[in-house]
């Protein structure tokens, strides 16, 4: 077997290993957010959220910090709509840039609730993920003191900034959210085909009313859908949407590092792969969920009614559909 | 096949053919991988960006 072989294999399956594993817990999680359910994403449209028709993902990859995008961002005067997935969003208010959208899908109970600060967290989890994590770095060291300055951040700047939640999000950060004055408006992950008679997806919007987005796989290219499917934006940039890890990052320091190394053990050559940027000549690593959402991200963006700039400088969201170039030249251009 | 093969000795080995519908060891242990891995949300491929219920269902219909 060639080497990598087994890494694109796995990236390959992910797409239905993804719904059989969160499905359940999606349902679960709408059923008790139901009766917080007062707006519709769709609600965000008539806004005016940016001028113009242009719109910057902020995603948390490690260009973010790398490139200095959200100071860059802020400096560069862009007046159109700023939407910032959730682990972006500590980064962003702490360079005090107030994002116009926070993007939220992850259906866990225990993690995504910290990017928004978690009140009730007393002590340091077992659970290594935020010192591990690459999306914002600042947990690494005395993560009970970054959660609490987070808490007071966001109570302080966040009131009034819309979240644009999936009804799979717990509780936890939907109580989260309201505590802090964070307004609310809802949809329904597309958990399958529509058009088939016992369509989950169906099913699930009869209930409550709400669409259905297509999000990609992760939260960064659901804000990418927010963006032009929702909102309208034409013109959407990325930034910090690297779907991989820097040039020299150990294995150890990536998201999914426990459970492979558990389930492949010695094998982790094969399945982590590497991507060369074609301007830069990095070699990027990423792992089978990273790639398997850069290859969905291609599949949508040859749909999508909107031009895509990767800002991003590193990474490796780089092919057709996809234009890469700099933030200060799409603020500009 | 073993109608018209016969060979005029006799082996000690047992050879056991495996069950054809068996799961390898490879299929096995990357479908226990992929319990543990994966994305935040689905992804549906070639059904759009957003879906907003149909009308004739009445399922596009509610105040939304």
């Amino acid at each position: 077997m060639p080497r990598m072989d087994l890494g694109r294999r796995i990236a390959e399956r992910l797409a239905a290993a993804t719904a059989e594993r969160i499905t359940r817990t999606g349902l679960d999680n709408e059923k008790e957010n139901r009766p917080s359910i007062k707006h519709s994403v769709l609600d965000l449209a008539p806004l005016p959220l940016g001028e113009g028709d242009r719109a910057v993902v902020v995603a948390t990859g490690p260009s973010l910090r790398r490139d200095h995008s959200i100071e860059r961002l802020k400096r560069s005067g862009f007046t159109g709509a700023i939407i910032a997935v959730d682990s972006a969003l500590g980064a962003c208010l702490r360079e005090g840039l107030v994002p116009d959208v926070v993007v939220t899908v992850d259906p866990d109970s225990a993690r995504i609730v910290r990017w928004f600060g978690d009140p009730t967290l007393t002590e340091a989890p077992k659970d290594d993920y935020f010192r591990r994590q690459e999306m914002d770095p600042v947990n690494a060291y005395d993560e009970v003191a970054r959660n609490k300055e987070l808490v007071a951040l966001v109570n302080a700047r966040a009131a009034g900034v819309r979240v644009a939640a999936a009804t799979a999000a717990s509780s936890a950060v939907v109580k989260r959210c309201q505590a802090a004055g964070m307004e609310l408006y809802w949809w329904n992950p597309m958990y399958d085909d529509y058009d088939k008679p016992d369509s989950i997806s169906r099913a699930l919007h009869r209930v409550n009313g709400l669409p259905c987005l297509n999000g990609g796989g992760n939260v960064g290219t659901a804000a990418w859908v927010l963006a032009h499917a929702v909102l309208g934006k034409r013109r959407v940039a990325l930034v910090g949407m690297d779907f991989g890890y820097e040039p020299g990052t150990p294995y150890d320091k990536t998201q999914y590092y426990p459970e492979i190394v558990e389930e492949f053990g010695s094998r982790l050559d094969e399945v982590f792969i590497r991507v060369q940027h074609p301007v830069s000549g990095e070699v990027w690593l990423t792992d089978p969920p990273y790639y398997w959402f850069r290859e969905v991200f291609f599949e949508m963006v040859g749909e999508a009614d909107c031009e895509t700039f990767n800002c991003t400088e590193g990474g490796i969201l780089h092919g057709p559909g996809v234009k890469a170039t700099t933030l200060e030249e799409f603020v500009n251009g | 096949m073993t109608d018209y093969l016969k060979g005029n000795y006799k082996v000690d080995a047992k050879i056991e053919e495996p069950e054809a519908d068996a799961p390898t060891s490879t299929d096995e242990f990357e479908k226990k991988a992929l319990s543990r891995l994966g994305g935040s949300i689905c992804f549906v491929s070639k059904k759009g960006f957003i879906w907003k219920g149909d009308a004739a269902d009445g399922s596009g219909t509610k105040d939304r």
